[in-house]
């Protein structure tokens, strides 16, 4: 029961890495980061209530107030300007077609080959939980190579580290000073980029950058 | 004596005090650089590993970071003029090179691996906008290059991390090692293609020569003499926890052949020196992974001061001649006579030349090559040497020697003086480290 409990939260993380993917417009793409983080912060709930963890309840407070509410808000002010803004290149839904073929093989690839292989094992749950993580690791990936905006590469980013919190979070909770240390980190850099969010959307080819 | 590593790590942090007054702000910069350099050298004894981990290792790295940070103040004193579009003002840009100095201590000096992630990833943060100091569309886009390359790469070496933990029970340095397990393996592999992503291995350097280009000279020097070592730190101490000879060896080797190819064409000079900063560090790697500790240390120290030198000198130029095109800079040696002399010291330095610290340290990792039987990594390493010193060499005495037209202005002192001394100190090392071996 508890794996599939487990199982049914870690989909619906993949649910809305799949909704950015395919979404075109800035606005609805933040706001489901949010909806992410927030499911990342009930997995870590759930686990803290069934391992009696402070640790893993503490992570999900910090989930949703570094995360979901002020890496929001800074790329919602990123975006303030034009928040009707959608994605400048074409091809959005094709890219997504081709995304879930990549995501398709890349995650039978990682379970067969790597995870099984491995002597892992998890507290709660079963292995092939891992998968999820790992899934929405190569989907952030996929998210920075296949758009050209500051604000989709930026979320590709985020859905990266969201992977490795859900990683932690299922395989081994690691020391809650290292967790926070990289919260903060994410949140310094989205600044960072949300600064540059205002002089530059989106990123093609300069001639003084070749070779 | 014992000095606290806290104490080095939160000098430069303390000279951001003075941030309202921009002139007492440089001052204290400069002293805090002077001031760590002196602490480091006073040790003596080292500490026993706690929170900080100040070993013979990473105290070199320190005092390189240190050593670095001092003459990129100096130099900036003279070339940092921030007028106009430009998205930090002056005294932001010393705050942000003294935090960015702080976190790449932090991370040579925390005994953790899990902080010494967080310490990479913070130098990204304090850095990036270092880069933005001219803004044009060019500084914009390596800007965003190095944030979102670096920064998807190093997540990759989070999950090295993670694998630790779950292997060790502990992220502490000093306690990993004894497990051999597949798991272990697979998180150091993991954690060198992470971490490599900021040292700068093929194929994950595509960030680093529009960085290096389009940074300001003060800090190109620190990107290419002290933060990919400080990246090169961690890959190195991950493989102590369980060496991976053979895919170590091999990643050093394709990445130093890839960079030395890939430096024949190129037309701008700063990019010229970016890759090769890759070969420099890719041959560190190599060195440290067939156990010639003290050779790659001495390339690494010798690299920082010689590269720093190289882009010093090429800020002076950029500064001068108002153009980063190889073709457009000709007959310096008559009309920047120190410029001419500092920049032909330090591509000779970077290259290998004897007598400079990189020669003997090359010199060294060559020679365990060959004692351990690795022909084939010998013989392409040192076509990659071969190539690189062409490289370099044929385009810097095009622009030294020959002759053309070209207008330059005249640059503060101040930058002549340190980029001169940098190269000086790179020589100074191979012949302290000649003498040590004879």
């Amino acid at each position: 029961m508890n794996g599939e409990i487990l199982a049914l939260m870690s989909s619906l993380v993949l649910v809305t890495a799949f909704y950015i993917q395919g979404q075109a417009y800035y606005r609805a793409m933040v706001d489901m980061q949010a909806v992410q983080s927030i499911l990342i912060a009930t997995i870590s709930s759930y686990l803290a209530y069934e391992l009696h963890s402070l640790d893993l309840l503490l992570l999900a407070f910090s989930i949703v107030i570094l995360r979901a509410f002020a890496i929001t808000l800074f790329l919602r002010r990123g975006i303030r300007r034009s928040p009707w803004i959608r994605e400048g290149q074409r091809g959005v839904t094709s890219m997504f077609a081709l995304d879930l073929t990549f995501f398709s093989i890349a995650t039978l690839v990682l379970y067969y080959l790597v995870l099984s292989r491995l002597n892992l094992s998890v507290e709660v749950g079963n292995l092939s939980t891992l998968i999820f993580p790992f899934a929405l690791f190569f989907q952030g990936l996929f998210l920075i190579t296949s758009r050209r905006s500051t604000v989709a590469q930026i979320l590709g980013y985020v859905e990266e580290e969201n992977a490795l919190i859900l990683l932690g979070v299922l395989l081994v909770p690691i020391p809650l000073l290292v967790e926070a240390s990289v919260l903060l980190d994410v949140l310094g850099l989205v600044v960072v980029s949300s600064i540059l969010t205002l002089q530059k959307q989106f990123h093609e080819r300069v001639e003084e950058l070749m070779g | 004596m014992n000095v606290n590593p806290l104490l080095i790590l939160l000098t430069p942090i303390l000279a951001n005090v003075f941030a309202p007054n921009l002139r007492v702000l440089k001052l204290a910069s400069a002293a805090s650089g002077v001031i760590d350099v002196v602490l480091l050298a006073l040790i003596h004894n080292m500490e026993s590993p706690g929170f900080f981990l100040l070993d013979r290792l990473s105290w070199t790295f320190a005092l390189m970071i240190c050593c670095i940070y001092l003459t990129s103040t100096l130099y900036s004193l003279g070339y940092i003029e921030i007028r106009g579009k430009s998205l930090i003002s002056e005294p932001l840009y010393y705050v942000l090179l003294n935090l960015f100095t702080a976190t790449m201590l932090f991370t040579v000096l925390v005994n953790n691996f899990g902080l010494m992630w967080v310490g990479l990833e913070a130098t990204t943060i304090s850095s990036a906008l270092l880069l933005t100091v001219e803004t044009t569309e060019s500084t914009l886009e390596a800007t965003w290059r190095y944030i979102i390359l670096v920064s998807a790469g190093i997540t990759l070496a989070f999950v090295s991390v993670i694998l630790l933990y779950y292997s060790f029970g502990t992220l502490t340095v000093t306690q990993m090692g004894g497990l051999e397990t597949e798991t272990v393996k697979l998180a150091v592999l993991v954690g060198l293609l992470g971490f490599g992503t900021k040292v700068g291995v093929f194929p994950v350097f595509t960030w680093l020569p529009d960085a290096h280009s389009e940074a300001p000279s003060p800090v190109s020097a620190m990107f290419s003499g002290v933060l990919l070592p400080s990246a090169l730190y961690i890959a190195y101490r991950l493989y102590e926890v369980l060496p991976q000879p053979l895919v170590y060896t091999w990643v050093g080797v394709i990445t130093a052949l890839v960079a030395s190819l890939l430096m024949v064409s190129q037309t701008k000079f700063k990019r010229l020196f970016a890759y090769s900063s890759i070969e420099n560090m890719s041959i560190a790697l190599l060195g440290l992974s067939v156990g010639q500790v003290n050779g790659a240390l001495l390339l690494l120290l010798s690299h920082a001061f010689g590269k720093a030198g190289a882009f010093y000198a090429c800020g002076e130029l950029i500064k001068s001649a108002k153009t980063r095109e190889i073709r457009e800079v000709r007959g310096i040696a008559w009309r920047m006579k120190a410029t001419s002399t500092s920049l032909l010291m330090s591509s000779l330095a970077v290259t290998g030349a004897p007598p400079f610290g990189a020669f003997v340290g090359e010199f060294l990792i060559m020679r365990s090559l060959i004692s351990k039987d690795m022909i084939l990594q010998f013989s392409l390493v040192l076509a990659s040497l071969v190539i690189a010193f062409a490289a370099v060499n044929y385009h810097v005495t095009s622009m030294v020697f020959q002759e053309g037209e070209m207008k330059v202005e005249r640059v503060p002192k101040v930058m002549s003086l340190v980029s001169m001394t940098v190269s000086l100190i790179s020589l100074l090392i191979g012949l302290i480290s000649l003498g040590v071996m004879a």
